[in-house]
């Protein structure tokens, strides 16, 4: 998110409200401003992701979190798909409940950046959070035309 | 109809020895009959002998006559000597035909009457033929003329025809009694051949029948193994897939649990967050403004307000708590059971050495009474199973006097029987069952602890293969008793 030129937006795909609330305040208490769009479910974010003129296939570099648990569809297929598009460089950050070692594999398998298990604990969850958004304020994201 | 195996002997039974006794009637009959056969031949040959006799008999006493009648018209000594013969031959004859014929009473009768007919026709000769040597030729002629000899001749000739007819007679019936056996063989021979083509007949058809029948249950048994085998595993599949379901469901149900929970715990901790500056502002404004502070205010921040998050808070975490013994267990439900030889004492030693720090400083003591008998079964599971009994009898001690846990083991049969025996509180024997429900415990709840610790180990004992029982009264300590089969079949652990 070095890049100012191009603001890299963050594509939360979670089911539970309280849960993006509470990872947005938690990125915004790591310092991280950049712009957040929170889909609720699978469809409507793979709608945004491809066919919207803010999206990321159209314009703009972006990176996903992503919850693996939703309800039209499984976060593994979003993933699938994003890996096997154009937005393959987008970096995907999946951020679920499960710690299923199976499922871990599968993601990394499919392509997936980062996995992070949610812990219970409010304060560990929330120090977790924090520290993804330290993580992303130093990644480089690859830009727009390159992930085209 | 259906032949079955008793039917299936018997009538085999009956119908081979059915066929033995129609070949060995057939044999004894050929062999009386070629018995009957040679009596036969002896006797008809006797016969023609007697025959052959009689004709002799006839034959000397013509020739007697013919001589004598000759040395009457011409004195030729030949003659004399020829009548000699004959007559000679005639008395031997006689004796001849009487010694064959003995078993004859009607033919004795008729030699006695040949011998004096013979004697009578022979003195008659004698006298004639006599009187010719004696020069006496005109008497002896002249008495021919009127002798008794011709009626004699006539008798003897009729006495030696019924001899003969006696003797054809007799054929005649003997060669009767011969057909008869002849056609009495036949008989027997076609009843007995049959009979035996019957029994080859019927026998066929039964070992056909048999065989069909044995082809068609082996072929049905074939079937019936098949589909046994496949029964078996249907029902080892629905088991496991409605094992796995529960695993599954348990699992889903603690994560879609967890996830409204952080939402419980995180804005419980942002209530807490924002209570802070109120807290602050309370302060502020009464250091600065009493008259704007109210009695209500000051308790909501103060008091209800941190009680509240306190409420939810510990509530909160206990649920985290539960979930996530349901979670471990659930985890253990599908975790592959790994049978390997497990060196008991070892294994107890180290379970011993994770407690020894908590024993001691609670004064108890942990005895492990070699020998333990060792088992092959899954070792996480066996060292699950007793870290949490030891650790429970370390937990519930008796406070009056020093703790003692003794382990022990024993085979029985292809089974282990360990027990853990210690010298604690007890436990009420009304809660023996209840103590190895989720979430359940017993006495007083002066321990932490979630009440998962037994549940544990009793669905692990059950996925071994295995029974944990417990033996307590309340105050006298406790015995738990597990009996495990002393190989673990994998196969048969993981459908439990």
């Amino acid at each position: 998110m070095s890049d100012p030129q191009m603001p890299v937006t963050i594509v939360m795909i979670e089911d539970d409200e309280g849960h993006a609330r509470l990872i947005e305040k938690n990125i915004r208490r790591a310092g991280i401003s950049n712009e957040i769009r929170h889909f609720t479910d699978g469809t409507s974010a793979m709608d945004y992701l491809y066919n919207d003129k803010d999206g990321p296939a159209l314009n703009g570099p972006a990176l996903i979190l992503l919850d693996l648990n939703l309800p039209d569809m499984s976060g593994t297929d979003i993933l699938n798909k994003i890996k096997a598009s154009p937005l393959k460089r987008t970096p995907v950050v999946v951020l679920t409940t499960t710690d299923d070692k199976v499922e871990i594999q599968r993601c990394y398998d499919l392509g997936c950046n980062v996995y992070i298990t949610k812990p219970v604990n409010y304060e560990a969850f929330a120090v977790a959070i924090r520290q993804l958004g330290l993580f992303l304020s130093v990644i480089q994201i690859p830009s727009a035309d390159e992930a085209g | 109809m259906e032949i079955t195996e008793r039917l299936f002997n018997r009538l085999m039974v009956g119908v081979v020895a059915l066929g033995f006794l129609a070949l060995l009637t057939a044999g004894v009959m050929a062999g009386w009959t070629v018995a009957r056969n040679r009596d036969y031949t002896a006797l008809v040959n006797h016969t023609y002998e007697v025959q052959e006799q009689i004709t002799d008999l006839r034959l000397a006493m013509e020739r007697a006559e013919t001589a004598r009648r000759g040395y009457l018209l011409d004195v030729d000594p030949r003659f004399y000597d020829t009548y000699r013969d004959a007559a000679g031959r005639l008395s031997a004859t006689v004796e001849r035909i009487g010694v064959l014929t003995a078993d004859n009473p009607r033919q004795q009768r008729r030699v006695a009457q040949a011998r004096v007919l013979i004697a009578r026709f022979i003195s008659l000769l004698d006298d004639s033929v006599g009187l010719v040597r004696a020069d006496r030729l005109e008497l002896a002629r002249e008495n021919f003329e009127n002798d008794q000899s011709v009626g004699t001749v006539r008798d003897l000739r009729q006495l030696t025809l019924q001899m003969n007819n006696e003797e054809s007679g007799l054929l005649q019936i003997r060669d009767h009694g011969q057909q008869d056996t002849g056609r009495q063989l036949i008989v027997v021979l076609l009843i007995s051949g049959v009979i035996m083509l019957a029994v080859a007949i019927i026998s066929l058809w039964v070992i056909l029948r048999y065989t069909r029948d044995l082809n068609l249950s082996r072929r049905e048994l074939g079937a019936l193994n098949g589909n046994l085998e496949a029964t078996v595993q249907e029902r080892t599949a629905d088991f496991r897939r409605a094992n796995e379901e529960i695993q599954r469901f348990a699992y889903i149900v603690s994560h879609d649990l967890r996830s409204p929970l952080v939402n419980v715990m995180g804005f419980t901790a942002e209530l807490d967050a924002a209570a802070k500056p109120l807290s602050e502002l309370v302060d502020r404004v009464e250091q600065s403004a009493p008259e704007l502070m109210t009695q209500e205010a000051r308790d909501a921040v103060r008091t209800e307000l941190p009680e509240a998050v306190g409420f939810i808070r510990s509530s909160t975490q206990k649920m985290d708590r539960l979930i996530n013994a349901i979670l471990r267990l659930s985890r253990e439900g599908r975790r592959v059971i790994s049978p390997e030889r497990l060196d008991m004492e070892t294994l107890l030693n180290g379970v011993h050495d994770t407690l020894r720090h908590q024993a001691s400083s609670k004064g108890a003591e942990i005895d492990i009474k070699a020998p333990i008998p060792d088992l092959v079964s899954d070792r996480v599971a066996i060292e699950q199973v007793f870290s949490n009994l030891v650790e429970n009898s370390v937990k519930y001690l008796a406070k009056d006097r020093p703790g003692l846990i003794t382990v022990r083991g024993s085979v029985t049969g292809d089974r282990v029987v360990y027990e853990v025996q210690d010298n604690g509180r007890g436990i009420d024997p009304k809660d023996h069952d209840r103590i190895f429900d989720l979430f359940r415990r017993s006495g007083a709840q002066d321990q932490p602890g979630e009440g998962i610790g037994l549940a544990h180990v009793r669905a692990l004992i059950h996925r071994l293969g295995g029974l944990i029982t417990c033996e307590s009264m309340l105050g006298q300590g406790a015995t738990f008793r597990i009996s495990l089969p002393k190989t673990l079949n994998p196969e048969r652990g993981a459908s439990l």
